[in-house]
C-alpha cells in the first residue's frame, strides 16, 4: 500500500513537473540588477519626470528603489552620500524606438536583422530573437543616460513582428536584457515602406489603400483565431478531452495578444490622414494603438490623437528623406503635447544610435520650438518627453519612468541642466546599481570592442 | 518686444534700400571668427559689405541694438545637398549624380534656388554652401559648388570649385585598386599640358593615348576637371575613415602636391600628428562616435577634442543635408566632450572660408560680405536660433515653410485649415 502510494506520488510529481515545463513560458526575463548601493544624492537640482521640478533636493536610493526626496534628508551611516551641488538630477531616459541590436554596429549585412522582409505580414518574428547582445552601441547610449530602451522590429512590413523592452545593461543572452514584465509590443508600419518594399516586387501591398487592406485581412483572420481559442478554452475539462486544441499559429498568437490588450501596438505612420485612417482600423477590430511613430505630421491631428489616448513618438526636427517626411513642425512634440489643454502624449524618441545618446537635446529643440510657438511648457514637463511618457508607451511606467517614491531607482546625475547641449551625464544608476560613472572611467564594453583595435585595450579607450 | 521693434526695422529698411543708407548693429557680443574671444562692439553694413566692426563708436543711419545678444558670422556649410535633392527618396527631385560624366561632373546647373532647404538652413544660421554630388563611379570625380543662400534666381556663388572622392572598404575590389585607380589617374593628369585643353578634340587625342583614361571612357569635361584638381587650382575632398587609408591619403597629396581635405575621418585622431603636421583640414562628425563600419571603428566622442590638441583643424558636417545647421549642436557636443568653445566657433565659421578658399566670408571684418547673424542665445546651444539674418548686407526674413505650416495649425482654429494663412 504505502508502495503504491510512493509510486502514485511519483507519478502526480511527474505530471506536475511536466506541466510546469509545458507551462513556463520560453523567452521570460531572467535579469539580474547590478549590486545595489544605498545612495543619497544630497542637494540637487531635480526633475522627476512628473512634471515637476525640485531645488537644491534629496534624493535617497534604497535596495534599488527610490524611497525619499526632500530637502536636508537624514544621513544614516550605512548610505553612500553623493554631494550634487549644481547638478542636475532626472529619471534613467528611455527610448521608445531604437533598433540597437536588430541593426547592430558595424551596420554589415550579416547582422542586419531588423526586417523579415520577405512577408508583408510576420507578426510571428519577435525582434528579441534578432538582438546581438554584444552591439557596441548599448553602453554609449548608456553614456547618455539611457536605462531602458524599446526596439522594434523594422517598417518594411505592414505588420513587423514582436518588439521588446530591454534593460540598458548589456548581458550575455538577450532574457537576461530583457525588461521583467514588460509588455511586449506589436510593430505595424504605414505609407512609404511597405508599399515600396512589396510593390517593387509587384506584389500587395503596392498602395496605401492595400496597405490597409492588408491590416484588415490579418486582423479578421486574427478575431477568428481568438475565438476558435477563447470557444475551446471555455469548454469544460470534459469537452477538451473530446477534440484536440486549436492548432497554435506564431503569427495569430501575437495579433491575437493584441486583441486581448496583451500586447502593445506601435504603429510607424507618418502622414496626419494615414494615422487616422489607422485610427478608424483599430476602431473596426477592438484594439488599442499605444503610440503613433515618426508622426512627422501628428500636429495636424493632435486632437484626435489626444481623444484616443494615442502618444506621438517624434523627432525633434528630422524631415525630408522621404516624401511623408516632408511637412515637418519643430513644434509638433509640443502641439501634440498641448493638444486637448494639455492631455496629450508627447514622446521623444530617436530610432537611431547617436540620437539616442541625446535624447536630452532633442528634448531641448523640441521644446524651444513649442515655445517659440506661444505654449508655456516648463523643462520639467518637456522632461516627461523622455522618461514617464515613453515608459507609459512601453508599458513599464508602473516600475520606471519617473521619481516616485517605490519606483526602481533608474536615475542620472547629470554636470548641467540636461536642456543644456553641454550637459553630460556623469553616473547612471539602474536599480540602484552603478552603470556608469563618468568621473571613474567605469564603463561596459561589449565583447566586439575588446582588442579590436589595439589588442591591450578595448575600442573606445584606443 | 524685440519682435515688435523688428517689425518696425523692416519697415524702416525699404527706405533704407532705397536711399542706401547704413545698417549699424550695435553693441552685441561678436564672435568675429577671427578672435578667440569675444568683445562687446559694433558692425556697420553698407550695400552688401562690412565696412566697419570696432568696440569704438561707430554712426550709422539705422541702429540695431544688440546688447547683450551673440554676433557671429553666418555658418557656411561645406558638405550639403542643399539646392540639388529636395527629398531624399523620390529620385525626380534628385540631382546630385551622373552615370555619364565620371570627374567632370557639375551640380552647379542643377541648383535650386528656391528650394524648401534654403530658407529653412538659413532660419537657423546658414547662409551659404558648397553643394556636393554623390561620388561617381570613379574613386575621385564630381565636382561640388559654392552656393550663397540669398535665395535669388540669379545665383552667386563659385562654379566647380572642389572635386570629390571616396576611399576605403565600400567599394567590392579591393583598396588596393582604388589607390592604383586613382594613382594612375593623377599620373595621367600630371601628363595633360594646359595647351591641349584648348579644344575638344585635343582631348580626345590625349584620352586616346592614355590607357587608363580609355578604360574609364574619360569624356574631355573630366579631363579638364582633372587638370584643375591636380594643379591644385581647386581642393580636393577625399572620404576616408580608416587611419591608415588617411596615412596613405597624406603621401598622395604629398606626391602630386594636391589640395587635400579629408572628410568623414572617423579615425583622424589615431593619426593626428600625420595630419597636423601636413596641414591637412578635415570635415568631421563630432556628433558620430558610431563604429559604423569596419573603417571607422575607433569613432570616439572625443575626437573633435584630441584633434584640436594635435594642431589639427577642421569644421563640422551632420549626416543630413536637410538640417544641416545641426552642425550647430555637433559643435556644442564637441565642445561638452572637450573641445574648445572659441575653436568650435571658428569650426563652423572661418575654417570654411579658409579651407575651400571662400574669399570676404566667414569672418566678420570690414571688407567681407555682410554675411551676419545676431542670435537670441548661444548659437552652440541647439535651442537657441537667429534673430535677425543679414545675406550679402540684406536682411533676410526668417519665414520658412515649416513655420507658416506651424502657423497654420496653431493659429485661426476656428477656420478649416485649408482656408487658414
Amino acid at each position: 500500500m504505502t508502495k503504491l502510494k510512493n509510486t502514485i506520488s511519483f507519478f502526480l510529481f511527474l505530471n506536475l513537473s511536466l506541466i510546469n515545463i509545458i507551462e513556463s513560458k520560453p523567452f521570460e526575463s531572467t535579469y539580474k540588477p547590478l549590486p545595489s548601493v544605498n545612495v543619497i544624492i544630497k542637494n540637487a537640482n531635480i526633475y522627476d519626470g512628473e512634471g515637476n521640478e525640485f531645488v537644491e533636493t534629496d534624493l535617497l536610493i534604497q535596495d534599488r528603489k527610490i524611497v525619499a526626496i526632500g530637502k536636508d534628508l537624514p544621513v544614516s551611516q550605512d548610505f553612500e552620500i553623493i554631494d550634487a551641488t549644481g547638478k542636475w538630477v532626472t529619471p534613467g531616459i528611455i527610448d521608445i524606438h531604437s533598433h540597437m541590436g536588430v541593426y547592430a554596429a558595424p551596420r554589415v549585412s550579416t547582422s542586419s536583422d531588423g526586417n523579415e522582409s520577405t512577408s508583408p505580414v510576420t507578426a510571428d518574428v519577435w525582434a528579441e530573437h534578432s538582438m546581438w547582445v554584444q552591439d557596441p552601441q548599448y553602453a554609449l547610449a548608456l553614456r547618455g543616460g539611457v536605462t531602458a530602451f524599446h526596439v522594434l522590429p523594422g517598417s518594411a512590413n505592414l505588420i513587423g513582428g514582436r518588439g521588446v523592452t530591454v534593460k540598458n545593461l548589456q548581458r550575455n543572452t538577450i532574457n537576461s536584457m530583457k525588461f521583467p514584465n514588460a509588455p511586449h509590443s506589436l510593430k505595424m508600419a504605414c505609407g512609404e515602406n511597405p508599399k515600396r518594399v512589396y510593390g517593387n516586387r509587384k506584389q500587395a501591398p503596392s498602395t496605401r489603400m492595400g496597405n490597409a487592406a492588408g491590416y484588415r485581412k490579418s486582423w479578421i483572420k486574427a478575431e477568428s483565431y481568438l475565438r476558435r481559442q477563447t470557444e475551446y478554452e471555455e469548454k469544460s475539462d470534459e469537452a477538451k478531452e473530446l477534440e484536440y486544441a486549436p492548432e497554435r499559429d506564431l503569427e495569430m498568437d501575437t495579433l491575437a495578444g493584441v486583441l486581448k490588450g496583451e500586447i502593445l501596438v506601435h504603429n510607424h505612420c507618418y502622414r496626419a490622414d494615414e494615422m487616422a485612417t489607422m485610427i478608424d482600423i483599430a476602431k473596426e477590430f477592438n484594439y488599442k494603438i499605444t503610440a503613433f511613430h515618426h508622426g512627422v505630421e501628428a500636429y495636424k491631428i493632435a486632437d484626435l490623437m489626444a481623444d484616443n489616448g494615442i502618444c506621438g513618438a517624434l523627432w525633434a526636427d528630422w524631415w525630408g528623406f522621404k516624401h511623408e517626411a516632408y511637412d515637418m513642425v519643430q513644434a509638433n512634440i509640443a502641439i501634440v503635447d498641448q493638444a486637448r489643454n494639455g492631455t496629450g502624449c508627447a514622446i521623444v524618441h530617436s530610432d537611431d544610435a547617436i540620437g539616442i545618446q541625446h535624447l536630452n537635446q532633442e528634448a531641448s529643440k523640441a521644446l524651444s520650438a513649442g515655445i517659440r510657438a506661444g505654449f508655456d511648457i516648463s523643462k520639467a514637463r518637456a522632461m516627461k518627453w523622455i522618461t514617464s511618457n515613453p515608459a507609459k508607451a512601453a508599458g513599464i511606467y508602473d516600475q520606471t519612468g519617473s521619481l516616485l517614491i517605490g519606483k526602481n531607482a533608474d536615475v542620472v546625475i547629470w554636470s548641467k541642466n540636461p536642456f543644456s547641449v553641454y550637459a553630460l551625464a556623469e553616473k547612471v544608476f539602474i536599480d540602484g546599481g552603478l552603470a556608469f560613472d563618468k568621473k571613474s572611467n567605469y564603463f561596459p564594453s561589449s565583447d566586439f570592442d575588446v582588442g579590436i583595435i589595439n589588442p591591450n585595450k578595448n575600442r573606445i579607450e584606443e | 518686444m524685440l519682435k515688435k521693434f523688428f517689425i518696425f526695422f523692416f519697415c524702416l529698411f525699404f527706405i533704407a534700400h532705397i536711399y542706401s543708407q547704413t545698417i549699424l548693429i550695435k553693441n552685441g557680443t561678436i564672435y568675429d571668427g577671427e578672435n578667440n574671444d569675444p568683445f562687446v562692439g559694433n558692425i556697420l553694413i553698407e550695400d552688401e559689405f562690412i565696412s566697419r566692426v570696432s568696440s569704438a563708436s561707430i554712426q550709422g543711419d539705422l541702429v540695431i541694438d544688440a546688447t547683450g545678444m551673440i554676433i557671429t558670422p553666418g555658418l557656411i556649410a561645406t558638405d550639403t545637398d542643399i539646392g540639388i535633392v529636395e527629398i531624399g527618396a523620390l529620385s525626380v527631385t534628385r540631382d546630385d549624380s551622373s552615370e555619364l560624366y565620371k570627374i567632370g561632373f557639375s551640380i552647379f546647373d542643377a541648383f535650386n534656388p528656391n528650394s524648401t532647404l534654403i530658407p529653412w538652413n538659413r532660419s537657423n544660421g546658414i547662409t551659404s554652401a558648397i553643394t556636393l554630388p554623390q561620388n561617381t563611379s570613379s574613386p575621385i570625380g564630381g565636382l561640388g559648388s559654392f552656393f550663397v543662400l540669398d535665395g535669388n534666381l540669379e545665383i552667386s556663388g563659385k562654379k566647380d570649385m572642389v572635386m570629390i572622392g571616396k576611399v576605403g572598404g565600400d567599394y567590392n575590389a579591393s583598396r588596393s585598386e582604388t589607390f592604383a585607380l586613382i594613382d594612375d589617374l593623377l599620373i595621367f593628369a600630371k601628363s595633360i599640358n594646359q595647351k591641349d585643353l584648348n579644344s575638344n578634340k585635343d582631348i580626345t587625342e590625349i584620352i586616346g593615348e592614355s590607357s587608363i583614361a580609355e578604360s574609364m571612357d574619360l569624356h574631355p569635361r573630366d579631363v579638364k576637371a582633372l587638370y584643375e584638381m591636380v594643379n591644385g587650382n581647386i581642393p580636393i575632398i577625399i572620404k576616408a575613415n580608416r587611419a591608415s587609408d588617411i596615412l596613405k591619403l597624406i603621401k598622395i597629396k604629398n606626391n602630386y602636391g594636391l589640395n587635400l581635405v579629408i572628410m568623414g575621418a572617423q579615425e583622424a585622431h589615431l593619426v593626428s600628428e600625420a595630419i597636423s603636421e601636413n596641414q591637412i583640414p578635415l570635415i568631421i562628425n563630432p556628433i558620430n562616435n558610431i563604429p559604423n563600419s569596419f573603417d571607422e571603428l575607433a569613432s570616439n566622442i572625443e575626437m573633435a577634442k584630441r584633434l584640436e590638441e594635435a594642431g589639427v583643424e577642421f569644421t563640422f558636417n551632420v549626416t543630413r543635408s536637410h538640417n544641416f545647421h545641426l552642425i550647430r549642436q555637433g559643435a556644442g557636443v564637441a565642445v561638452a566632450n572637450g573641445m574648445s568653445y572659441s575653436g568650435a566657433m571658428k569650426s563652423i565659421t572661418s575654417n570654411p572660408a579658409k579651407f575651400f578658399d571662400i574669399k570676404k566670408r566667414g569672418i566678420l571684418k570690414a571688407g567681407n560680405y555682410a554675411d551676419i547673424i545676431i542670435w537670441d542665445a548661444d548659437p552652440l546651444e541647439p535651442s537657441s536660433m537667429p534673430e535677425l539674418i543679414f545675406v550679402n548686407g540684406e536682411n533676410i526674413d526668417l519665414t520658412n515653410r515649416s513655420t507658416r505650416l506651424r502657423d497654420r495649425y496653431t493659429k485661426e482654429p476656428g477656420k478649416p485649415a485649408t482656408y487658414r494663412n
